[in-house]
C-alpha cells in the first residue's frame, strides 16, 4: 500500500470502531486482573470486622448491592454490643422502609431495640432462618445473618450516605474508639489486652442501663 | 504544634551547624564530600561547565551539530522534551493526593514535587543554553507574544507551572528555615496552588506533542499523528507514575538515614497502588497510539524497519510496562512494580527521541547525530539536579515529616 493508496474511509472507521470496543471489552478482564480477587472474608480491622462491598449506615445496619436488590443485616460491631439476640422482629413483605427509619427491630435481654434502615426501598424478602434462629446471626453478620432483600428507590443517593471501604474501617474503629472510654477492668481480657470483644459488650459494660448504650449506637449517635 | 518547637531561622553559628554542615564542623563536613561518587559528579562538572560557558562564548555552531535542517537537538529532545515528561511525577502525585484525597501516597508526595520542580528549573537551564541570550527570554511574554503559536503557550506554561512548583516546595524549605508565619499562609492555600498546577501541567504536557503537529512532513509517519497532543499528555502520566516509582526506590534506598523511624511508610504499598495506576493509564495509552496507528492507515509501514522500531516502541515499551504493572498488583510484587516503572520511564524517553530526534527528519540526508559538548552539557544539567536533589534532601523535611508538621498541608 502506497502513501496514497489508504484505507477506505468506511474499513478505517469500522477499524477505529472496533478498537475502541476491543479496549472496551479488553478493560474489564484487565481491571479484575490487576485488582485481584475480590477476598471473600472479612478483613479485620482491629476489633470489629467489614468485609469489601458492604456499605454501613451510622446506625450500624448495613447494605449491600446484590443485583436488583439490595441486602441488610447488622453490622459486626452491633452484634457484638447487643449480644445473642432473643428474637428478631421483621417487617412484611412490601413494607416501605426509608433510610435512617426504623426498619426491624432486635429483642436481646427482654428489651427490644429498633434498628434503622440504611436505604429506601421496600421490602421483598426476610431472612425466616435468621428469625427462627436469631442466635445463629452473630456468627456470620454479613453473609448467613443478613436480615432482609429491599428493592431500593434511589441506591445511588442513599449509597452516598453510607461508609464503604477505608471509611467503613474509620467509622467502626470510632465507634470501637467510642466504646472503649466506657470499659470497666471487670470486662477482663478484652479489647486493650488484644483479646476479642465479648459477645454482648453492652451488657457486660452496665448491666443496668445497657439498653441505653445499644439505643444510641443503633440511632447513629 | 507549638510555636516554641519551631526554632526561628538564625543564619550562622549552631543552626548553620546543625541544618546546613550536618551536625559537623566546616572541615568535617569538607571531608565527607570525598566520595568517589562526588569524585564523578565534579569530574562531570569540570568538563560540563567549561563547556557551557564555552557555547555562550562562541555560539551553537562551536558546540554542537545542529544545523538549519536539525535545528533541535539533544538539549531539547532530552533536557527540555524528556525533561517535562519526567517531571510529570509532581502533578500527577499532587493530584492523587491533594484532589482525589489518596492519602496513603503523601510521603512519596514531597519528593515527587521536588523531583518535579528540579526538572522544570533544569527544564529552563537547558533552554537557556539551547536558546542563549537569557536576557531576552521575557521578549516572548511581554514585547512580541506570539500568540497563536503553540510554543506561546508552553512558555508561559512552564513560566508559570515552575513557580506553582517553587510554591508547592516551599513548605518543606519554610518548615527547614523554621518560619512558621509563611508556612501557615502557605499551607492555606495548597489547595489552589495543587489545582493551579494540574491545570498547567495538562497544559504543556499536551502542547509539547502539539509542537510536532505543524511538521507531518518531516516526522516519520508511524510517529506522526493528529493525536500526539493526546499521546503527549497521557504519556506524561505514566511517565510521572514511573518516575515516583523509581525515584522513590532510589531516594529510600539512599537516604535510608533521614527516613522517620517514629513513622515507617510501607513504601511497598504505595508502589504496589501506583502500579496499578500505571497499568490502567499504559492500557489506555497502547490502545491510543493503535488508534493513531489505524488513523494514519499505513500499516504497510510496519513492515520496514521503522516499523520493527515503532513496534519495539508500543510493543516493548508501552504494552509490556502495562502488563508488568498488571502482574506486579495481582501478585503484590513491589519489585516487578519497580522494574515496570524503569521500564515506562525508559519507553517515555524512547517515545520523546523517536518524536523529536530518531523519527524526525528520517527521510533528509543531514541526520543529525549530537556533538560530544552537547552530550557533555546534558550529562552536567542532569548531575547539578542530582547533586542539588540530594543536598536537599539531606537537609529539608522531604523523604519525612518535620516532626512539628506532620500530617499538615
Amino acid at each position: 500500500m502506497s502513501e496514497n493508496d489508504l484505507m477506505s474511509p468506511y474499513a478505517a472507521r469500522a477499524l477505529e470502531y472496533g478498537l475502541a470496543l476491543c479496549y472496551l471489552i479488553l478493560f474489564v478482564p484487565f481491571w479484575r486482573f490487576v485488582q485481584g480477587e475480590t477476598p471473600v472474608h472479612a478483613f479485620g480491622f482491629g476489633w470489629f470486622q467489614v468485609p469489601n462491598g458492604v456499605h454501613l449506615h451510622a446506625g450500624h445496619a448495613w447494605a449491600r448491592p446484590e443485583g436488583g436488590t439490595v441486602g441488610v443485616g447488622l453490622d459486626d460491631f452491633a452484634h457484638k454490643l447487643v449480644g445473642p439476640l432473643d428474637q428478631l422482629l421483621l417487617p412484611p413483605i412490601g413494607a416501605p422502609v426509608r433510610q435512617g427509619q426504623k426498619a426491624f427491630s432486635l429483642v436481646a435481654g427482654g428489651q427490644q431495640l429498633d434498628v434503622l434502615s440504611p436505604i429506601d426501598g421496600h421490602v421483598v424478602a426476610v431472612n425466616e432462618a435468621a428469625r427462627a434462629h436469631p442466635e445463629g446471626a452473630l456468627r456470620d453478620p454479613y453473609g448467613a445473618g443478613w436480615v432482609m432483600k429491599v428493592e431500593p428507590r434511589w441506591l445511588t443517593g442513599n449509597l452516598k450516605n453510607l461508609f464503604a471501604g477505608e471509611g467503613a474501617r474509620r467509622f467502626l474503629d470510632a465507634a470501637a474508639g467510642k466504646l472503649a472510654q466506657r470499659l470497666t477492668p471487670q470486662l477482663g481480657v478484652v479489647l486493650q489486652d488484644g483479646g476479642t470483644p465479648v459477645h454482648g459488650i453492652a451488657r457486660a459494660l452496665d448491666p443496668d442501663h445497657w439498653d441505653e448504650l445499644a439505643r444510641r449506637f443503633l440511632g447513629g449517635k | 504544634m507549638s510555636e516554641q518547637a519551631l526554632k526561628p531561622a538564625i543564619l550562622g553559628g549552631p543552626w548553620m551547624t546543625e541544618n546546613v554542615f550536618l551536625g559537623m564542623s566546616f572541615r568535617e563536613y569538607a571531608k565527607s564530600l570525598l566520595t568517589p561518587g562526588n569524585a564523578v559528579a565534579a569530574a562531570i562538572l569540570l568538563a560540563g561547565i567549561p563547556t557551557i560557558v564555552f557555547r555562550f562564548w562562541k555560539g551553537l555552531g562551536a558546540t554542537t551539530n545542529l544545523s538549519q535542517t536539525n535545528p533541535w537537538g539533544i538539549w531539547v529532545a532530552f533536557d527540555v522534551i524528556c525533561g517535562v515528561a519526567l517531571a510529570a511525577g509532581g502533578y500527577t502525585v499532587a493530584c492523587a493526593v491533594t484532589i482525589f484525597g489518596q492519602k496513603a501516597y503523601r510521603p512519596v508526595l514531597r519528593p515527587a514535587i521536588l523531583t518535579g520542580f528540579l526538572g522544570y528549573a533544569l527544564v529552563l537551564l537547558g533552554l537557556f543554553v539551547d536558546l542563549g541570550q537569557p536576557w531576552r527570554l521575557p521578549y516572548q511574554f511581554f514585547l512580541t507574544p506570539g500568540t497563536t503559536a503553540v510554543m506561546y503557550e508552553v512558555g508561559w506554561c512552564v513560566f508559570l507551572y515552575l513557580m506553582v512548583l517553587a510554591l508547592e516546595f516551599a513548605p518543606a524549605a519554610l518548615e527547614w528555615l523554621g518560619l512558621v508565619k509563611v508556612r501557615r499562609l502557605l499551607g492555606s492555600l495548597t489547595i489552589g496552588i495543587i489545582v493551579l498546577g494540574v491545570t498547567l501541567s495538562t497544559l504543556h504536557q499536551s502542547s509539547l506533542g502539539a509542537f510536532f503537529l505543524m511538521t507531518p512532513g518531516k516526522l516519520h509517519p508511524l510517529w506522526y499523528s493528529p493525536f500526539l497532543p493526546i499521546f503527549f499528555f497521557v504519556s506524561s502520566i505514566s511517565a510521572g507514575i514511573g518516575m515516583v516509582i523509581v525515584e522513590s526506590a532510589l531516594s529510600h534506598r539512599a537516604f535510608r538515614d533521614r527516613l522517620d523511624p517514629a513513622a515507617p511508610v510501607d513504601l511497598d504499598k504505595i508502589t504496589l497502588g501506583l502500579a496499578k495506576g500505571g497499568a490502567v493509564v499504559l492500557f489506555a495509552y497502547f490502545f491510543i497510539r493503535l488508534q493513531g496507528l489505524v488513523a494514519s492507515g499505513r500499516f504497510d509501514l510496519l513492515a520496514t524497519g521503522w516499523g520493527a522500531w515503532y513496534l519495539l516502541e508500543i510493543l516493548g515499551f508501552i504494552l509490556l510496562p502495562s502488563l508488568l504493572f498488571a502482574f506486579a498488583a495481582r501478585r503484590q510484587s513491589a519489585r516487578l512494580a519497580r522494574l515496570a516503572g524503569l521500564v515506562t520511564v525508559l519507553g517515555v524517553v524512547l517515545n520523546r527521541f523517536n518524536v523529536s530526534l530518531i523519527a524526525f527528519n528520517w527521510n533528509a540526508q543531514d541526520r543529525y547525530v549530537p556533538s560530544m559538548g552537547e552530550v557533555v552539557t546534558s550529562l552536567t544539567i542532569v548531575t547539578i539536579g542530582v547533586l542539588i536533589f540530594r543536598w536537599i534532601v539531606n537537609r529539608m523535611p522531604v523523604v519525612h515529616e518535620h516532626p512539628d508538621w506532620r500530617g499538615a498541608h
